[in-house]
C-alpha cells in the first residue's frame, strides 16, 4: 500500500491518501477507512504552532510540548519492543 | 493566397495567448490543463516542460483525440518560440476544441523566465522491455516511466514495512531509492523482512537491501544510509528526495520524521502495523493532516510493543 501510494504520489496520478487512514485487519480481511483532519490546534501543523525546528527533539526523546491547550504533545519515550 | 504574417494574424485573432508564468500558475494549481508541445521529436527530447506532451505539428489532428478526449480540456500549445504553435492551435479549435491557448514566446521564453526544464534521457531497449506494462497504462505510459526514473524517495526503515516498499519501488523503477537503516540482520527478522535473505544474517540491513533491490533492477540507484535517523541527521537526509515514506517501528521516530518533513515540505507515506493489522496514510504538508493531528500524544512506554 505504501509503494502504490508512493508511486501515484510520485507520478502525481490517482487520489492519494491524504487526510484518510487506511485500516487492515487481517484476521478478519476487513479494510477500513477513516477520515482525519488537520487539527486546528496541532502544536505543528496548526494554526498557532508551537513546533518551529526540531529542538524539541534534542533531549533524546524524552521532550514534551505543551500546546495552548494544555495538551501534552510530543516526542515518546520509545516504545520498543 | 495568404501570406505567413496574414495568416498568423488570423490565427491571433481567434487564438488567446497566454506568457509562461500564466502557464506555472495554472500548472502549479493542480489545474486540469493539457500542455502539448508541438515540436519536433528532436527538439523535445533536448528539453521540454515537465507537463507536456510532444505531438508534433504534422500529426497534430490525427493524434489530438487520443490525447485530449473532452474538448473541453483547456489546451495549451507551445513550440520554440510560439509561432508554429499559433498555427496549430488554429487547427485544434477549427476541430471544436474550445479552450485552446497559445503560450507566448514559446519554449524559447519559457527557459527565459527561469521556469523548469526537463531532458529525456533516451530510454534503453531493456527498459523499453522492463517497463513495457507501465507503458501500456494510461496514467503512467512512457512519460510516467521517465518521471519514475528522475523520482528519488526515502524509505526510512528497512525492515517489515520497508522491504516490501523498497521492492516493488525497484521494480517499478523509481530511479533513486535512499535505504535508510542502522540495524542488522537477524533470523528473527526473516519471516517477513523479504529484503533480506538467510545468509545476510548478522549483515547491517541497507547492505543486503541494496544487493537485491540492484539484483531486481539494475536501473535504480540505492543509496545506503546505514545509520539510525536522528535529530541531527534527518534535515540534511530529507532534503535530496521528492518523498519520504516511513517504515519505521517505534513512536519517537515517527513524531521526528513527521516534524522534519513538515518543516522541510516534504510529503510523508506512512504506515505502521501491529501483529495483524496495519494502517497507512499519507501526510501532505499544508494539504492535510499530520501525524500529530491523528496522535497529538504518543501512547505510554510499554503500552504498544512495536
Amino acid at each position: 500500500m505504501q509503494a502504490t501510494e508512493a508511486v501515484k504520489l510520485l507520478l502525481g496520478i490517482g487520489e492519494p491518501l491524504i487526510g484518510r487512514l487506511l485500516t487492515y485487519d487481517a484476521l478478519g480481511m476487513r479494510f477500513r477507512e477513516v477520515r482525519l483532519r488537520r487539527d486546528p490546534n496541532c502544536p505543528l501543523c496548526g494554526s498557532h504552532p508551537t513546533i518551529k525546528d526540531l529542538s524539541i527533539h534534542h533531549d533524546g526523546g524524552a521532550a514534551c510540548a505543551i500546546t495552548p491547550n494544555g495538551r501534552e504533545a510530543a516526542v515518546a519515550t520509545s516504545a520498543r519492543a | 493566397m495568404k501570406t505567413l504574417k496574414e495568416m498568423l494574424a488570423e490565427a491571433r485573432q481567434i487564438v488567446p495567448e497566454e506568457g509562461p508564468a500564466d502557464l506555472q500558475r495554472r500548472l502549479a494549481a493542480g489545474e486540469p490543463v493539457a500542455v502539448i508541445d508541438v515540436r519536433d521529436p528532436d527538439e523535445f527530447r533536448d528539453g521540454h516542460i515537465e507537463a507536456a506532451s510532444n505531438i508534433s505539428r504534422g500529426f497534430l489532428e490525427f493524434r489530438i483525440g487520443a490525447a485530449v478526449s473532452d474538448q473541453t480540456t483547456p489546451i495549451v500549445l507551445y513550440c520554440q518560440t510560439g509561432l508554429r504553435s499559433m498555427l496549430a492551435a488554429k487547427a485544434l479549435k477549427e476541430l471544436g476544441y474550445q479552450h485552446v491557448i497559445n503560450l507566448q514566446g514559446g519554449y524559447q521564453k519559457w527557459v527565459q523566465s527561469g521556469l523548469p526544464t526537463v531532458r529525456d534521457q533516451p530510454l534503453t531497449a531493456d527498459q523499453i522491455q522492463r517497463y513495457s506494462r507501465h507503458f501500456l497504462l494510461n496514467q503512467v505510459g512512457d512519460k510516467g516511466q521517465r518521471k519514475l526514473l528522475r523520482s528519488k524517495a526515502l524509505l526510512i526503515g528497512a525492515g517489515g514495512l520497508g522491504s516490501p516498499t523498497a521492492l516493488y519501488l525497484a521494480a517499478a523503477g523509481v530511479g533513486t531509492l535512499g535505504l535508510m537503516d542502522g540495524d542488522v540482520v537477524d533470523i528473527t527478522n526473516l519471516q517477513r523482512q523479504v529484503l533480506h535473505t538467510t545468509a545476510d544474517i548478522g549483515k547491517p540491513k541497507v547492505e543486503s537491501g541494496t544487493r537485491m533491490l540492484k539484483a531486481l533492477n539494475p536501473d535504480v540507484n540505492v543509496v545506503p544510509l546505514p545509520m539510525r535517523i536522528t535529530v541531527d541527521n534527518v534535515m540534511d537526509v530529507i532534503k535530496d528526495y521528492d518523498l519520504v515514506i516511513d517504515g519505521s517501528d517505534n513512536f519517537e521516530t515517527r513524531y521526528l520524521v513527521n516534524d522534519a518533513c513538515y518543516l522541510a515540505g516534504k510529503t510523508n507515506v506512512h504506515g505502521s502495523i501491529f501483529q495483524f493489522e496495519g494502517m497507512a496514510t499519507v501526510f501532505a504538508p499544508n494539504q492535510g493532516p499530520c501525524y500529530r493531528c491523528l496522535y497529538p500524544t504518543p501512547p505510554p512506554p510499554g503500552l504498544v510493543p512495536s
